[in-house]
């Protein structure tokens, strides 16, 4: 029961992650580096009670090389606008998420 | 009338025979195309309605109305309405009656079909065809009509305000060369048939002109190079016709039948969709329709250049133009074709790839369902409930956000002695229409099945909605047999004519906002009125009711930042206020709020307003 | 002759610069738009950070410029240049003429009910930060009295950091402001759980951590790091607050007996209606724009013209007696350089 299993890391490593697509989508939509992790949008998202669904942890997620996990918790998104409502920064998750969605290649993730 | 040439045939028709073999064909290949996209059960229903009389007699009106008398654009401005029922009817009748005068006086040349054309050139006038004067009489004048129309479009060209139109479409290098071919048709076609007018006969306009041309010029050989000139513009415009905006003249005649039929965009480039771009006339209307006119940048991401941008397949445009846009939907409510810029967008959104496939499964709808079947009793004595309705009341996500919506529905609702349960109290699933207007409709599907679950096994019979983005999607896509959908504001106007909620009036003065989904999405724009009203005195903006300008907030555009809505929205709050309202009233949480962040006066929903009216006359 | 100095605003900043401009021997004007001296701290209980009572500040304040010329009631209803000097005219018929203004204008509290979603005005139990202090003052309060108080919610950042309130900008007391109301309302309320909704706590100033560490050790209040997107009301009558812990990365909920937002400071529209007739330049916030924002932030770029206190940008009262007695100096030393 306390003895020790090997398994992966839980840590990050920033070294290896690479920036290239959150790159690409902070070019497309530039509003992702404005979020300031307030939680407005987990808070309101109808979804979050069954996927824990959150714009916020999809934006950390991916900058922190987490993509699978990203993903693992938009299968509930329902579009509905509610994080776009309440959003302090303004920013625009819908198309944020859309926008994720096109550029992060399924086979890609990690 | 005698015929002066044995053959019938001189080579100045070729350039107009060319032309009319080219477009005559194009036109055939590109109809069969369409109908061969259509989907099958569409393709089986378009056939159906060509033998309904019913549809067809719709059809016959639809044809006249508006390919030949532009009635839409006679309701929009009456000279914009002359300049194109001018050209189209005038030039459908010369061409009527010149087949009419082919098959009386030279019925033999009828399957020569540059003949009722280019009639005047063939043939002599004699003694015995005075008779034929009336013809000749009715020719002239509509060529007049048709002139007069020309003179308008120039004009138009130079001063287009002054057929009511702020902004014009910027011509294409194609729709330019069709412009002047069609503007020089006529002119050379009153100057051809002038030169001949002592020969062939002619009326108060060819006759006198032939006067004055003989003044000067008394050489029958200049005759023919001016009709060589006019065959030569008619063959160019029919050859640039299927590459200029003037496609929609043959496109417009395949689009009503298949309208009438009840046919809808299913694919986003095939079928009817792409007739709907093909019978885009390139007019502009949808230019000044557009909210997102109020900032210039946006004027390109209209309609006609979505459509135009299909047409060359730039995909970049495309997508840019139909993420931008609001699906107000005033663009459809008021194109004189009927092209339906909302659908077309979503039907752009919807072939675009994304790398999520999302699941809803895991989404319990029974402890959802647990959640709103306890329909409680409106503690209110003074009403007497001798019905058993039960409403589930939806306020929808928005409604969540501005929580006086749905506080003061609950309280008129208490008040009128309802026995209501509200089904998302504590969160729900999504009606799917953000989802429907982001393309995405199999996803939305997934919830409306999740939903109409929920709601059929709560018992409830009446469905009320705060929402208009709801109400859309509950009316349009929603099967619930036996369950009344209903937006408030009906059911509120319902309440007070059955006399179950009393209401003092004030002499506050509202202006009503018509929510783009409530009034063009689902043509409800009486009721609110009606119930306003009542609780105080109703002014009218500038633009209202299916003419309504959006309010900026719309789900509908997925690109439109925060900042660049700020435009819009003052754009229509100044719309709003031109007759200095107390209150601004309207009938959805989304306009609400996105009005209340800049408007300079309280912003209430009809709800709001109800609730208070109520509690006036208990004090 | 004694130099005229028209004060705008009779909050403490006004005050202060007239009890200043006093003792250097000046004649200042205070116009005061509303019936009494002040501003916002009048209307405040106790301050932080060591809980001095705000009307003992503000008594002294007026003691000290009871000899300056003030009018009350009196609004701005134009303000233009003549050569080298202004002509201020007030609402009571009084045109005053002066070489020197001094915009004390203050700040506005943000309007809660803006923020729909809070449903101030709406909600029985939903109250602002102001709304507490006049109970403190006053205990006239009837969504507090004769409740049974279990829990108690504040809220920080309302109508601050929030461009759809369009305010994107910090308002720099609320944090502390809250932690201050927390501590006192769990001293009026032993029993009650009190949770404290940030985004970020910002507690810059002179012992303000003493405060928090306060707060949680002593009073064992609840701080969320999350900010509150919704409030429902349930059928007792208590409100349902639906926050993210961004902390664990869970969305949360709690019933409240009592929510108390804390509304921010916003641009006074007083102030930039006064200062569009001297065509003064407005900053990106707001709030009018000093010359520069480190070394003139009491100078406009305006000959003449001053600024003191939260026209500027929020401000504590410490900051804003601080800029008050910059500002006169300034004044006082622009006088000297031009009587030579």
């Amino acid at each position: 029961m306390f003895g020790f299993r090997i398994s992966p890391s839980s840590a990050i490593n920033l070294d290896n992650v690479s920036r290239d697509r959150f790159s690409e989508l902070c070019r497309i939509e530039p509003d992702a580096l404005r979020c300031m992790a307030c939680g407005s949008c987990s808070a309101t998202c109808p979804a979050a009670e069954f996927s824990g669904m959150s714009v916020r942890k999809v934006l950390l997620y991916l900058q922190r090389g987490k993509e699978e996990e990203a993903f693992k918790i938009m299968n509930n998104c329902m579009l509905c606008g509610k994080c776009t409502m309440v959003c302090p920064r303004g920013i625009n998750t819908r198309h944020l998420l859309l926008t994720i969605c096109r550029i992060y290649e399924k086979e890609d993730r990690r | 009338m005698r015929e002066i040439y044995l053959s019938g045939y001189n080579n100045f028709v070729l350039p107009f025979m060319l032309g009319m073999i080219f477009v005559l064909s194009w036109c055939i290949i590109g109809a069969i195309r369409v109908i061969l996209q259509l989907p099958k059960e569409d393709r089986k229903r378009f056939f159906m309605s060509l033998v309904n009389p019913k549809i067809m007699l719709k059809n016959i009106r639809d044809w006249f109305c508006d390919c030949l008398f532009h009635v839409k654009l006679w309701k929009r401005n009456k000279l914009l309405g002359y300049m194109h029922s001018s050209i189209a009817f005038g030039w459908f009748m010369i061409i009527v009656i010149g087949h009419i005068e082919v098959f009386l006086y030279t019925p033999e040349r009828v399957h020569q079909i540059w003949y009722p054309i280019f009639f005047r050139y063939f043939v002599a006038v004699t003694e015995s065809t005075m008779k034929g004067s009336f013809f000749f009489f009715l020719m002239d004048f509509f060529l007049l009509v048709i002139l007069s129309g020309i003179t308008l479009a120039i004009i138009k060209r130079v001063r287009s305000r002054l057929f009511g139109m702020r902004r014009t479409t910027r011509a294409s290098i194609t729709d330019l060369i069709g412009l002047y071919a069609l503007w020089s048709i006529f002119p050379l076609r009153l100057l051809a048939e002038g030169f001949t007018a002592d020969i062939s006969g002619g009326s108060f306009l060819t006759k006198s002109l032939n006067g004055v041309l003989h003044s000067f010029l008394s050489d029958h050989m200049n005759m023919l190079p001016t009709w060589w000139a006019y065959s030569i513009a008619l063959g160019i415009f029919m050859c640039i016709l299927p590459f200029s905006r003037y496609m929609h003249i043959p496109a417009e005649i395949l689009l009503i039948p298949m309208r009438n039929a009840g046919i809808k965009v299913r694919h986003a480039r095939k079928g009817f969709a792409k007739l709907q771009v093909y019978s885009c006339p390139s007019c502009g209307v949808c230019i000044d329709a557009c909210p997102m006119g109020a900032v210039k940048a946006n004027i390109k991401d209209t309609t006609v250049y979505l459509n135009r941008q299909i047409k060359r397949y730039n995909e970049k445009r495309i997508e840019e133009i139909s993420d931008k846009c609001l699906l107000c939907g005033k663009c459809t409510a008021l194109c004189p074709v009927g092209v339906e810029g909302d659908r077309m967008r979503i039907a752009q959104r919807s072939i675009r790839k994304y790398n999520l496939s999302p699941d809803y499964s895991n989404i319990d709808e029974n402890m959802l369902l647990e959640r709103c079947n306890k329909f409680v009793s409106s503690t209110n004595n003074d009403v007497s409930s001798t019905q058993n309705q039960k409403v589930l009341y939806f306020a929808g996500c928005m409604t969540a956000l501005t929580p006086v919506i749905s506080k003061s529905t609950q309280s008129v609702l208490q008040k009128a002695g309802i026995k209501f349960e509200m089904m998302d109290k504590d969160g729900g699933i999504c009606c799917g229409r953000p989802m429907l207007m982001a393309g995405r409709k199999e996803q939305a599907e997934e919830m409306v099945a999740k939903n109409t679950a929920i709601i059929k096994a709560s018992g409830a019979d009446t469905l009320l909605l705060s929402c208009p983005i709801c109400y859309k999607i509950f009316k349009e896509k929603y099967h619930l047999e036996g369950i009344e959908v209903i937006h408030h504001t009906e059911f509120f106007d319902r309440l007070i004519n059955e006399g179950r909620l009393s209401i003092k009036g004030s002499d506050t003065r509202f202006v009503y906002h018509d929510p783009c989904e409530l009034g063009r999405g689902c043509g409800v724009y009486e009721e609110p009125r009606r119930v306003i009203g009542r609780a105080g005195v109703l002014v009218e903006a500038d633009k209202n009711g299916k003419e309504s300008i959006c309010c900026g907030g719309s789900l509908g555009s997925l690109t439109l930042s925060f900042e660049r809505r700020k435009a819009l929205t003052e754009n229509a709050l100044n719309n709003l206020t031109v007759a200095s309202p107390d209150v601004i009233a309207t009938a959805c949480p989304l306009c609400r709020s996105t009005f209340n962040r800049y408007s300079d006066r309280p912003v209430k929903d009809i709800a709001e307003i109800i609730d208070e009216a109520t509690r006036r006359k208990n004090r | 002759m004694k130099e005229i100095v028209v004060i705008i605003g009779g909050g403490i900043a006004g005050l202060e610069a007239a009890s200043q401009l006093l003792k250097l021997g000046y004649t200042p004007i205070i116009v005061e738009k509303s019936g009494q001296l002040g501003g916002h701290v009048a209307q405040w209980n106790r301050l932080f950070p060591d809980m001095t009572p705000a009307k003992d500040l503000v008594s002294d304040l007026i003691a000290s410029s009871k000899d300056a010329n003030i009018f009350l009631n009196a609004e701005i209803s134009f303000i233009n240049r003549l050569k080298d000097n202004y002509n201020v005219m007030l609402s009571n018929g009084i045109s005053i003429i002066s070489r020197y203004i001094l915009f004390t204008t203050g700040f506005r509290l943000f309007e809660a009910q803006k923020k729909e979603e809070y449903g101030y005005g709406i909600y029985n139990q939903v109250i602002t930060n102001a709304d507490l202090e006049h109970w403190f003052n006053t205990g006239k309060d009837d969504r507090i009295n004769g409740k049974e108080i279990k829990s108690i919610g504040f809220v920080h950042c309302v109508g601050s950091r929030d461009e759809k309130a369009r305010n994107s900008q910090c308002s720099k007391v609320c944090c502390i402001t809250a932690i201050k109301q927390a501590i006192e309302m769990k001293e009026k309320f032993p029993d009650a759980e009190i949770y404290c909704f940030y985004m970020d706590l910002r507690l810059f100033g002179k012992k303000f951590e003493d405060f928090y560490i306060k707060a949680q050790r002593d009073h064992g209040i609840h701080f969320i790091r999350g900010r509150v997107s919704e409030v429902s009301e349930n059928i007792d009558g208590n409100v349902i607050v639906k926050a993210e812990d961004t902390l664990l990365g869970k969305p949360i909920k709690v019933t409240l007996n009592l929510l108390v937002l804390m509304s921010g400071m916003v641009c006074n529209p007083d102030s930039t209606r006064s200062a569009s007739m001297l065509s003064l330049p407005i900053d990106s916030d707001g709030f009018l724009k000093s010359s520069d924002n480190v070394m003139h932030i009491t100078s406009s770029p305006r000959n003449g013209i001053y600024y003191a206190g939260a026209c500027t940008g929020p401000k504590t009262v410490p900051e804003t007696l601080a800029e008050a007695r910059s500002a006169v100096l300034e004044i006082h030393s622009r006088i000297i350089g031009q009587q030579k």
